[in-house]
């Protein structure tokens, strides 16, 4: 069964289609690229699937269970979670905290009504915390505020606390971008041991074609909101589609 | 400045103490800190106010000494903006509707004590559950906007509320007349709250000082719990908050109703210390419009910082506004402009406000003293 899927997804901003009748099958276990050029609707596509965004039309099947509309709260909740193309983080908070509070919502629930408990009496959320910071590698900046992390320990710990909420799929949008050749090298380093060991579903927006090949099990191609090509690496690099939307049909 | 540097206060105590105080902590835990600073700096507090500021006013030949019913003011505002800053300072979100709960509760405490019985527990208990109900739908409908919209809804809220009991209400508030049947029995049966109490004041100080205490220790807890992170977070990155997971809306509206509770606290003990309340004083945007300005004045990002921005309000407006200058002759109605200037002054050199500005002071004093002394630092200020 596929793990997520979905059903002529759509979305119109007033007229302009940023996504249009999209259907994508992502099996349990695979890491999938999409791409394509810019404004070509990957990240509505995300945002329609993780409840930033209402689709206009279609729907979204993840482990079976029809997710269309769900807030993003709940959508992480059900086990997808995703890192934004700026590393999302909060930077006031040590790294510690950053995965702690992902880690609360992981062993409590999307609410919970504990104001007079102390957060350091519940350890499993701390095991959690713990292991995910051992995970990426940050153990020994646990008490570093995270403003104060070099950009490619930001978004390593913006995966972290993306890793915190134990998701079964993980959309990526954009991981390397802004890293420097050996930050890119750590980077795609580190997912796919997190793949391995974790046993995660990968969804990446990327446009460092290196990573792509390097990593994704098969990619998609979106141009204008649609799907143009889809399958292996090697099938999608020799369509003549997916050349002509990026290099906008110059004959070469 | 989160939960880990609760500290006594070093402004109050004197060195012989520190020990004492150590051992105090260690018995009581980092929540116990903070409130053993606060129950010595309340015990102090009103001889420094009165008898302090008035020798030193009587030195420079002004009086600015405070008295007996500022002290108690200042800590029932002070309750108030505990409770605004987890909202504001924390949770990020600005409410310009907080006289709606701290007026409530004043009028539910009042309406209680005159049709039902005067026990100012009671009082206290029933204002407080009436300004947390209220808050859970004015947040509901609020908290669906953020930023400026969530601040004017609330401001809208609380207008209504004002204008109703100014008017349609009157039957129950007695309208611009004010409410004065306000009937505040003896505390347990006994207690006059105008009875004296030797070296802090009255009994009515030593009342409105135990809730104080109550609301540090429960603020403090409140931090060190998953809500003070969640809060926090929130204050920094909403949307990520929901990407680990977490319902914004529900934790946004405990956040509210939370601060909604401590103003009910607030506003209960107000009406117990003045046996009066007016909608003006109780339900009046410009109320709503002070506890921003007492909070930012103290500081938004401790725990305590919002108290002395009360006492800072406070005193300007009820001491500074009797002084009499040369030239210029009575500060009276003016003492805003004087508000007003200190406020600019604050936001512009002090961004961690006044008790930002004391903490940072001592630490450097203390820093200094240890140095000359080749001594390890000691603690220094309170959160």
């Amino acid at each position: 069964m596929a793990l997520l899927e979905t059903e002529a997804l759509t979305k119109q901003f007033s007229g302009l289609t940023a996504v249009d009748n999209v259907d994508l099958t992502v099996e349990s276990g695979e890491t999938r690229a999409i791409i394509g050029p810019n404004g070509a609707g990957k990240s509505t596509f995300i945002n329609c699937i993780t409840g930033m965004l209402e689709p206009s039309g279609g729907s979204v099947v993840f482990q079976g269970e029809d997710i269309t509309g769900t807030p993003s709260h709940e959508v992480v909740q059900r086990g997808i979670s995703r890192s934004f193309q700026t590393a999302s983080i909060f930077p006031g908070m040590t790294v510690w905290e950053n995965v702690q509070i992902a880690a609360f919502g992981t062993q409590h629930g999307s609410f919970r009504f504990n104001f007079l408990r102390h957060r350091e009496s519940f350890p499993e959320v701390d095991d959690l915390t713990g292991e995910i910071l051992g995970a990426v590698g940050l153990v020994d900046d646990a008490e570093v505020a995270a403003a104060n992390l070099p950009y490619g320990d930001k978004r390593r710990l913006e995966i972290a606390i993306g890793l915190a909420s134990e998701p079964d799929l993980v959309f990526m949008d954009e991981p390397t971008a802004g890293m420097s050749p050996e930050e890119t090298n750590h980077t795609v380093d580190l997912l796919e041991r997190l793949k391995e060991e974790l046993g995660l579903t990968i969804v990446l927006v990327e446009h460092d074609m290196e990573v792509i090949f390097r990593v994704s099990d098969r990619i998609a191609v979106l141009h204008n909101g649609r799907i143009i090509a889809e399958g292996e690496p090697e099938e999608v690099q020799g369509d003549e589609d997916v050349q002509e939307a990026y290099l906008g049909g110059v004959e070469l | 400045m989160g939960g880990d540097d609760l500290r006594s206060d070093g402004g109050a105590v004197a060195p012989g103490e520190a020990s004492v105080l150590d051992r105090a902590r260690a018995l009581a835990g980092r929540d116990g800190a903070a409130i053993v600073g606060t129950i010595v700096a309340l015990i102090v507090f009103p001889y420094l106010l009165i008898d302090g500021l008035g020798m030193l006013g009587d030195l420079i030949g002004y009086r600015i000494g405070g008295y007996e019913g500022l002290a108690s003011l200042v800590l029932i505002y002070g309750i108030v903006v505990i409770g605004f800053n987890l909202l504001l300072g924390y949770t990020g979100l600005l409410s310009f509707g907080h006289a709606a709960f701290f007026g409530t509760a004043a009028y539910a405490a009042a309406i209680f004590s005159a049709q039902v019985y005067g026990s100012p527990l009671l009082m206290v208990l029933v204002g407080t559950v009436v300004a947390t109900l209220l808050a859970w739908p004015i947040g509901f409908m609020s908290i669906r906007r953020s930023g400026v919209y969530f601040a004017v809804l609330t401001l809208t809220f609380g207008q209504m509320l004002y204008f109703w009991a100014l008017g349609p209400g009157a039957w129950l508030t007695n309208g611009d007349n004010g409410f004065s049947g306000v009937q505040v029995a003896d505390l347990f049966g006994t207690l006059r709250l105008e009875g004296i109490v030797p070296f802090v004041g009255t009994w009515m100080y030593v009342f409105v000082a135990v809730f104080m205490v109550l609301a540090v220790a429960v603020a403090s807890r409140i931090l060190n719990s998953p809500y003070g992170l969640i809060f926090k977070a929130l204050g920094e990155n909403e949307q990520r908050v929901s990407f680990v997971g977490l319902d914004v809306f529900r934790y946004k509206l405990m956040a509210f109703v939370i601060s909604a509770a401590f103003a009910g606290v607030g506003g209960s003990l107000f009406v117990i210390h003045e046996s009066y309340i007016h909608p003006t004083t109780a339900l009046y945007w410009i109320t709503s419009g002070d506890f921003v300005i007492m909070t930012v004045l103290g500081g938004t990002g401790t725990l305590v910082g919002p108290v002395f921005g009360a006492f800072v309000f406070e005193y300007i407006s009820n001491v500074i506004s009797g002084v009499s200058l040369p030239v210029i002759g009575a500060i009276g109605s003016l003492w805003r402009l004087i508000l007003g200037a200190v406020f600019v002054i604050v936001v512009w050199w002090l961004p961690e406000g006044i008790y930002g500005a004391i903490k940072e002071g001592v630490a450097w004093g203390v820093d200094r003293i240890e140095r000359d002394r080749g001594q390890p630092a000691a603690d220094g200020g309170e959160d």
